[in-house]
């Protein structure tokens, strides 16, 4: 629940303090937010299968975030950087479905 | 080649080591390149989880408490989230009404611009009907003034510098509509009825112009301008170009000619033309006698040479 209420409150925060993106931060903020979209889900799911823990959420999201940023950077600096962002889109995407999916199933039994 | 020997001897070592140590569970040798089949076999959650539920039976409470970063930690965590996607969300609004923004002064500007054009136009035009008075009634004293006064009125109708009235033939071409050119002709339209084959090109214009021009025709406007000797149709893109402004159609080419102007072009290669292009794209044609036609002036030719003589 008070993890849930942190979520609320930083997207109450990002709305009423509407901080400027810096340009360079531009094109990693969406990857960014996608990677620590699918640690979100994972730790839900993990949660759900009782296998939940703290430690390797808070890890597993900054390393996420932070190498996913750095995947495209690299790519930005290779001249591949909208190709190589489309392919840690589709493989985070994908792995947000299957866990939204195996949380769907936990919780509806469906 | 080395580099994959050694890699795969130390899997080997690894699944045997792991096979000592836990009994079971083997391995497999490419288990760190297993990318997309670990995400098709849908088992996508991270190991980590799974390899921290495994260690939790073998250390005590205490001490996950002491290695763990508690609620806190997933909160904020949880609250980065929020926060990031908040921003990002508020960043593309923010973006996006801009280009719209842009796009509209455009636009505006454009028709700001045009209507401008078109005063200044109109003013001038009024200007030159003021100077055409003053100068007939200077040429008017002398008989030398009146014959210059003919010669300049000849020139002048030549070059489409003055209104002409008469009796005249309009003829109104416009694009097929949407899905017409599905269902006009004879089924051959399927193949190669590309979605601009329907449109009226700049080249048709040039076809239906010229052919008036044959078929006896005085003077031509297109949508109301004035066509001399030199004025260009072309396109741009889509539009098409009459003395380089953008017309929309229908495209209503009106010409002045005697009787017979409607037969002969008719008879005429361009009449053939526009019929075929009626019959197999179905572009519109209409064509319509008027008693008492009025075309405008023409805007009045640049100097490309001649210069005028400053005076000292």
């Amino acid at each position: 629940m008070i993890p849930l209420i942190g979520l609320v409150i930083g997207v109450g925060l990002g709305l009423v303090l509407q901080p400027t993106v810096p340009l360079w931060l531009e094109p990693y903020l969406p990857i960014a937010i996608v990677a620590a979209l699918d640690a979100m889900f994972g730790g839900l799911r993990a949660k759900l299968d009782g296998i939940f823990d703290d430690r390797v959420f808070v890890v597993s999201f900054l390393g996420n975030t932070i190498v996913a940023a750095l995947i495209v950077f690299l790519g930005d600096q290779l001249g591949v950087g909208s190709q190589l962002s489309t392919g840690v889109v589709v493989v985070l995407g994908i792995r947000i479905f299957s866990n939204v999916a195996a949380i769907r199933r936990k919780l509806f039994r469906a | 080649m080395a580099g994959w020997a050694d890699s795969g001897a130390g899997c080997q070592n690894g699944l045997m080591a792991e096979g000592q140590g836990r009994g079971g569970g083997a391995r497999r040798v490419d288990a760190s390149m297993s990318l997309l089949a670990d995400l098709f076999a849908g088992d996508a959650l991270d190991s980590g989880y799974a390899a921290a539920a495994r260690a939790r039976p073998n250390k005590t409470g205490t001490m996950r408490r002491r290695r763990g970063v508690g609620l806190a930690g997933v909160s904020a965590m949880l609250a980065l989230t929020g926060l990031l996607a908040a921003v990002a969300g508020l960043q593309v609004r923010r973006h996006e009404p801009a280009a719209v923004k842009e796009r509209h002064r455009l636009i505006a500007e454009i028709r700001d611009r045009t209507a401008t054009s078109d005063a200044l136009e109109r003013r001038l035009a009024a200007v030159r009907k003021e100077t055409e008075r003053a100068r007939a009634a200077a040429l008017a004293r002398s008989a030398a003034g009146r014959r210059a006064r003919q010669n300049l009125a000849r020139a002048a109708d030549a070059a489409a510098a003055t209104e002409r009235t008469g009796p005249g033939l309009t003829v109104t071409v416009d694009d097929a509509p949407s899905g017409a050119t599905a269902e006009g002709g004879d089924g051959t339209d399927g193949a190669n009825g590309t979605a601009d084959s329907g449109l009226v090109y700049d080249q048709d214009l040039q076809i239906l112009v010229n052919g008036l021009w044959g078929a006896g025709a005085t003077a031509i406007a297109v949508n109301g301008r004035r066509l001399t000797s030199t004025t260009a149709i072309r396109a741009a893109g889509d539009a098409i170009l009459v003395d380089y402004r953008p017309l929309s159609p229908p495209y209503e080419v009106t010409a002045l000619g005697g009787d017979r102007l409607r037969d002969a072009f008719d008879r005429s290669a361009a009449g053939e033309h526009f019929r075929t292009l009626e019959d197999q794209f179905g572009i519109r044609v209409d064509e319509h006698e008027a008693r008492a036609t009025l075309l405008p002036a023409a805007a009045p030719p640049r100097l490309r040479y001649a210069r005028e003589e400053t005076r000292r």
